[in-house]
């Protein structure tokens, strides 16, 4: 018999190390810490930070057979199928010229009219692509992740969108890659303006519909005017999201009578699975002009002053 | 172990890289970006919890902590919610791996659904109380999916100790 057969170190007797049950109470209690301090007190970052670089090497990796797995896909489905996405592109695009054309007319009027009316100019947005890593495979929450970090310039909480309207916020940031909360989780929230109506209210993620993760108007009483098929727009007042990206279109509305609220279900106007690339915004807030200089420095003078004085 | 334990045949000793190996490659499966759906099998569980059976001394706990820390991280869940789902796992094949090996395949898939059904359940619960989405009644299905697993894990990763010690003409592997 040749000498690698059997294991030639046996278990030993008596030197066993901690035992089992001790290791379990000892890291069950360490996973109950990290879940409070995660949860709560947000202190353990660098350690998801850390975590996250020692992953992305991995995960770009595996990214090249799925997206390969997907080109092979579009290649075998054959030239039949590539014409009609050819022509489906090309009429949105005749149709969006028209848009096209007349915006930039429009913006020089709107800023005229504005310049008239003596109110401020508004404000145009930066914005930074990227593109979607990966769909968190979690099904408690609804999150993708981007392969642009806060080295790249990503702030905390900026807007999400793609072509067809408001998909999310960044909501937690690696250097490299940034997470994702899609309007379907039920933690996100984003204020909406009607556009047929003009009324303000805020939509939450969260609730199930049979197409797919939707949102819900929440609050509105049950003679609110909003019909099936009303698009909502962001409505710009959160210092978050800049006005009149497409949010969603009401897909339900139940009025019921034991309840003072409509229940009313809305459809995003961006669908999240399957999308490719995305353009994050920077968050309106932090493009408000700085507070004027003078005002600040009379300001300073005036609270000064009567310290000043109350040293002599 | 030199005792064959239920089984007919006697084993070679594991190569410790050949189990680091199979844990990468299971936690590349979980990697791979391969959409959301509650009842997908989580294979690095099904091969954390094979060594933890079969390799009680080399594959403990504290691996499998690590591990859920990563997997953490991966799905941005609360950092340590796979952790305490592992960890939890992982005691649990070492409480019964001395039982479970005089089994043949089909019963240790049986005696394994309720350990991978606690997990989840574990981590269900957890995401509940930190005010997560319930994912759908599809997610019943993934500890089955895992056991279902099992006897597969087990042919594979028991394959390279299961070859001949002295290899020849006839027996080539």
């Amino acid at each position: 018999m040749p000498l690698g057969t059997l294991d030639r170190t046996p278990p030993p007797f008596f030197r066993q190390g901690p035992s089992a049950l001790t290791k379990l109470v000892f890291f069950s209690a360490l996973a109950v810490f990290l879940m409070v301090a995660d949860g709560r007190f947000r202190i353990i970052e660098p350690l998801r930070s850390g975590f996250a670089v020692v992953l992305l090497p991995i995960q770009r990796t595996l990214a090249v057979p799925v997206s390969l797995w997907e080109s092979a896909g579009d290649y075998l489905r054959g030239l039949d199928q590539a014409r009609q996405t050819a022509r489906r592109a090309d009429e949105r695009l005749a149709a969006q010229a028209e848009k096209a054309a007349r915006v930039d007319q429009l913006r020089v009027e709107n800023e005229r009219l504005r310049a008239l009316l003596e109110l401020k100019p508004a404000i145009a947005t930066r914005s930074l692509a990227a593109e979607v890593l990966y769909e968190a495979s979690d099904p408690f929450s609804r999150k993708v992740f981007v392969d642009r970090g806060s080295t790249q310039g990503v702030v905390a909480g900026a807007p999400v969108i793609n072509d067809a309207g408001v998909l999310g916020q960044v909501t937690r940031l690696y250097p490299l890659t940034a997470e994702v909360t899609l309007l379907s989780d039920k933690d996100a929230a984003i204020p909406v303006l009607n556009t047929r109506t003009q009324q303000r209210s805020v939509a939450f993620g969260g609730q199930q519909l049979p197409t797919g993760g939707a949102m819900e108007l929440r609050f509105l009483p049950a003679n609110a005017d909003v019909k099936v098929g009303d698009a909502l727009a962001t409505s710009g007042i959160d210092g978050v999201y800049p006005p009149g990206l497409p949010v969603a279109r009401v897909a339900a509305v139940e009025r019921r009578a034991e309840s003072g609220f409509a229940r009313i279900l809305l459809e995003p106007a961006a669908r999240a699975d399957g999308v490719r690339h995305v353009l994050l915004l920077e968050p309106v807030g932090r493009q408000m002009p700085p507070r004027p200089a003078e005002d600040a420095a009379t300001a300073s003078r005036a609270a000064s002053a009567p310290a000043r004085g109350a040293r002599r | 172990m030199i005792m064959p334990r239920g089984s007919d045949q006697l084993l070679l000793p594991v190569n410790p890289f050949f189990i680091g190996l199979s844990l990468l490659v299971a936690l590349a499966f979980n990697l791979l970006p391969a959409g959301r759906h509650p009842a997908q099998p989580d294979l690095l569980a099904v091969v954390l919890v094979f060594w933890n059976v079969h390799q009680p001394r080399r594959v403990g706990v504290g691996l499998a902590f690590l591990f859920g820390l990563l997997m953490d991280v991966h799905e941005g869940a609360l950092l340590g919610q796979h952790a305490l789902a592992y960890t939890l796992l992982s005691f649990a094949a070492i409480s019964i791996h001395r039982r479970l090996t005089w089994f043949g395949l089909a019963e240790q898939a049986l005696h394994i659904l309720p350990v991978f059904f606690a997990a989840h359940l574990v981590s269900l619960l957890v995401r509940m109380v930190a005010g997560g989405m319930f994912p759908g009644w599809w997610l019943l299905l993934a500890p089955v999916f895992e056991a279902l697993l099992w006897p597969l894990a087990t042919l594979l990763l028991l394959a390279p100790q299961r070859r001949a010690p002295d290899p020849d003409e006839n027996r080539p592997l």
